[in-house]
């Protein structure tokens, strides 16, 4: 990753910029929602693997900073929202796309799925994935005399 | 399966508030199949979007729409090794990539 931001660095501008954008793992929220109401039920797991690719991507942007290759200049939180008709098309998602990043532990699966059976005919069920977007300037590079 | 992604639009939101791109000649990395590109690249110079998944590229080259056919091209290439001159792109997008 510090490899790749070594390259971007070469071929941004003079002044450039950077934007990473990504998710990142905070036990997103699980909630079902209707038009008449919407309401938590419960939280992701995060798992190992997940925590590790953060943390990887953390230091790869801290080590372009303390190299100066990039200035960080804003950065904000946001969140992404997936929404699915059913938990179990939920479910099926996070085994297909998720699988050993993040999991489902029994009892939000079970409130999850209770809580949408009761909800109205129009509810549906999301997960608010927490995202982080950053600007990062490009330093120009000193010519050596 | 019925997915949404985003209904409120909080990505193609905030990405404007962090960059202006009007004019712009902007690289993004990891673009897979589009579907951030879409959402900023009528108003660049240019965009070229880059992703190791070649069956995904296929994905954006066929959905690309008609008026960004000059404006947007797709390539197979990896972050470590750009095929691109030095300071050639205004703003890069590591795309949910880093």
């Amino acid at each position: 990753m510090v490899h790749a931001l070594s390259e971007i660095r070469r071929t941004l501008k003079p002044n450039g910029i950077l934007i990473d954008l990504r998710p990142v793992l905070d036990r997103w929220q699980i909630e079902f929602a209707s038009t008449r109401e919407s309401r938590e039920t419960g939280r992701m797991q995060d798992f190992p693997v997940g925590l590790a690719d953060d943390e990887a991507a953390n230091q790869s942007v801290a080590h372009a900073a303390q190299n100066g290759w990039f200035t960080r200049e804003q950065d904000d939180f946001f969140s992404f929202t997936y929404s699915w008709d059913s938990p179990k098309e939920m479910e099926e998602w996070i085994e297909e796309e998720w699988e050993g990043f993040i999991g489902l532990d029994e009892e939000t699966r079970q409130a999850t799925r209770s809580a949408w059976a009761l909800a109205d005919a129009d509810a549906r069920v999301q997960v608010r994935v927490k995202m982080l977007i950053t600007r990062w300037k490009v330093v120009a590079q000193t010519s050596k005399p | 399966m019925t997915i949404q992604s985003d209904p409120e639009r909080n990505e193609k939101k905030y990405l404007h508030k962090l960059a202006d791109f009007a004019q712009k000649r902007v690289l993004e990395i990891g673009c897979g199949e589009g579907r951030l590109t879409w959402q900023y690249a009528k108003e660049t110079r240019s965009t070229v979007a880059i992703d190791l998944d070649a069956d995904a590229l296929r994905v954006a080259t066929i959905d690309r729409p008609s008026d960004l056919e000059s404006k947007v091209h797709f390539s197979l290439a990896k972050s470590e090794q750009l095929p691109f001159s030095k300071e050639t792109f205004d703003i890069a997008v590591l795309a949910w990539s880093l």
